[in-house]
């Protein structure tokens, strides 16, 4: 939309019209819940055309034919992948935390006995920030902690990003959001920026390695209360996002809640799973049967 | 859109929330809703309309019935059972105009029944008498 | 803290067929009084194909939605002609959500799916044929823009063409500009399809 950046956007010759741009975000949202505003074109324009070099596109008709029409829908995964960045650091979308404490939490603690354990799975969880995030989160912000065992699950796909997580090492761009109190509370600095988070947390947290579209692996994940799964969905085909959707179904507690990246929403992938709004944000509950 | 047709100021305008997996659908009525000064949302499925209607207050839901993941009865009944959005008005379009269909959709909590395609014409007189401000 | 130990069910999930055949109760599974044994069933069926007919029968009586979900997503794994075939037959049903769950498990299945478009498509009843349009539409296949102009030519059912006007605002090419202008001097009289058209159009040109 801004003159000044409209020429850039122009390489090779291949311009993408409004109309154009118009229908390539209908269908861009249909498939992922990814939905960009006009006032994004430039960005957007960017990386299609930089997808259709790669793809030897002439011009924008045939890359959407190509991606619309492509079996595997494998281009359009390389699409999503150029259009999401996957950061990763302590306090990410920390209003998902803020229901964690104020509404899920003490949702939970209403409706059943103290002699359950409240169980929590962080999936995919990377090289650790997440779930660290929620153990700190409850630890800090729920006054009900102490009267109750949690259990925090972890789990990735990929095992060098899984010892990381392990090692539970942080430097400063990952732990930008910390404020100062709650570092030296749950931080051992290493020196040169770097902290190590405390045995007391890394010990509190199961780690493991798990593919979640094989069902063998995810057996072990029974009456999970409250699932964080959040930006990964958008990188699955539409049938492994239907089998993982509902092998997340099979693994929880009715009552249930899921939380999903701040872009994404369960209206694109299944209706299995109730909307509740809490605060600013939108989380998905298991019903009772 | 709006140039040769004055729009309704922006402190009364009503809100009106489109719910219909058409692509053409949502434009027509988006386009005609707006020329009438009405503020208009679209979701493109029962769920995302579920989902908007908790995000935020709307004085009216127009709402298809077949749509994917979650039809439009379907959504009409979730958000009649839940407190906080159980008194929208709501009316449904839809190309089915047997009586059963429209007994089924008055049973999910419908307020009103239209069989596709609709007119401009009665489009924005129906926005005008269910969002509750006076055409 | 720690792993949840005890026993994992012998529910059947990742075996391999070869090995294991069907044990008969995974399939008096799927008729159990409790929703969780019937979902389990329903996803270890996955890996037997000969339980496809067992799972359409289900189905069609099945009252809760997660069940049928699952059933759906396992009858998308083993997709045939034979399912789609009953899957089709369902697009009739009264049970709207049903309907809906079924639409897009066939489009999910395009090339089993394809096979009953051509009698779907010319169904007596408009609404199967509307559902029919929408299944098309989504399919992944490069002849569907072809299929909707030849459909457009023909189709006397104003909200069947409205449908399919929709699809071809996303994948239409310059081949059906002809048989849109066509559909519009059809239903001149419409504002809502003179409207659609106009937007299928300008898609379709890209300005």
């Amino acid at each position: 939309m801004t003159m000044t950046h409209a020429p850039r956007a122009v390489i090779n010759q291949i311009t993408i019209s409004n109309e154009e741009f118009a229908k390539f975000c209908e269908f861009f949202y249909r498939k992922t819940g990814i939905n960009y505003h006009q006032s994004k074109k430039y960005y957007v324009d960017r990386r299609i055309i930089d997808r259709m070099n790669k793809t030897n596109s002439e011009n924008f008709r045939d890359y959407f034919t190509f991606i619309r029409f492509q079996g595997s829908g494998e281009e359009l995964q390389f699409l999503v992948n150029a259009m999401t960045v996957n950061e990763t650091y302590f306090f990410r979308e920390d209003y998902q935390f803020e229901a964690l404490v104020k509404s899920m939490l003490p949702n939970l603690a209403r409706t059943r006995r103290a002699t359950k354990p409240i169980k929590i799975w962080s999936v995919p969880c990377s090289s650790g920030e997440e779930p660290y995030s929620i153990a700190i989160n409850i630890l800090e912000k729920w006054d009900q902690a102490d009267q109750w065992d949690i259990e925090i699950y972890a789990s990735d796909i990929d095992s060098k990003i899984l010892a990381e997580a392990r090692a539970g090492l942080f430097g400063a761009r990952s732990l930008a959001r910390v404020p100062p109190a709650l570092l030296s509370r749950y931080f051992v600095s290493t020196g040169e920026g770097s902290y190590r988070i405390c045995d007391e947390l890394r010990g509190s947290i199961d780690f493991s390695l798990i593919n979640i579209v094989d069902p063998m692996q995810t057996r072990k994940y029974t009456d999970i209360d409250i699932i964080f799964c959040r930006n990964l969905l958008i990188y699955f085909d539409d049938i492994a996002r239907r089998e993982a959707v509902e092998m997340f179904y099979e693994t929880m507690s009715p009552g249930g809640y899921i939380c999903l990246g701040h872009s994404e929403s369960m209206s694109r992938m299944t209706s299995l799973f109730v909307p509740r709004k809490f605060g600013d944000t939108i989380v998905y509950q298991k019903p009772e049967e | 859109m709006t140039l040769f047709l004055k729009p309704r100021t922006i402190a009364t305008a009503a809100r009106i929330l489109v719910i219909d997996d058409g692509i053409t659908m949502r434009l027509f009525y988006r386009t005609v809703l707006e020329a009438a000064g009405f503020v208009v949302e679209e979701a493109t499925n029962g769920l995302e309309g579920y989902e908007k209607v908790l995000a935020r207050p709307f004085d009216l839901l127009i709402v298809d019935i077949n749509m994917p993941k979650m039809d439009g009865l379907s959504m009409l009944r979730a958000i009649r059972r839940d407190g906080a959005t159980m008194g929208v008005p709501a009316v449904t379009i839809s190309t089915e105009s047997k009586d059963s269909d429209t007994l089924k959709a008055y049973q999910a909590g419908a307020n009103y029944y239209l069989v596709k395609p609709v007119t401009p014409e009665t489009l924005v007189e129906v926005a005008h008498l269910m969002a509750g401000v006076p055409a | 803290m720690g792993l949840v130990k005890g026993n994992v069910p012998d529910d059947g999930l990742g075996r391999d067929p070869a090995v294991c055949p069907l044990q008969p109760k995974l399939l008096a599974d799927l008729a159990s009084d409790d929703p969780g044994p019937r979902r389990a069933a329903a996803r270890a069926l996955a890996a037997y194909p000969e339980a496809a007919t067992a799972l359409c029968n289900r189905l069609e009586i099945e009252p809760a939605p997660s069940v049928r979900a699952m059933i759906l997503t396992t009858l998308i794994k083993i997709q045939n002609p034979a399912i789609a075939a009953r899957l089709a037959a369902l697009l009739r049903s009264d049970d709207v959500p049903l309907r809906t769950a079924v639409i897009e498990a066939l489009q999910e299945m395009p090339d089993s799916a394809a096979l009953h478009l051509r009698t779907l498509l010319n169904d007596p009843d408009s609404d199967v044929r509307i559902f029919a349009v929408n299944i098309l539409g989504a399919l992944r296949h490069a002849d569907v823009p072809g299929w909707l102009a030849e459909l457009i030519r023909e189709e006397p059912h104003i909200n069947v063409c409205a449908a399919a006007v929709d699809a071809l605002a996303e994948i239409g090419d310059s081949e059906a500009l002809a048989d849109l202008d066509t559909l519009r001097a059809r239903f001149a009289s419409e504002t809502f399809m003179s409207f659609a058209i106009d937007t299928a159009t300008r898609r379709i040109r890209g300005q």
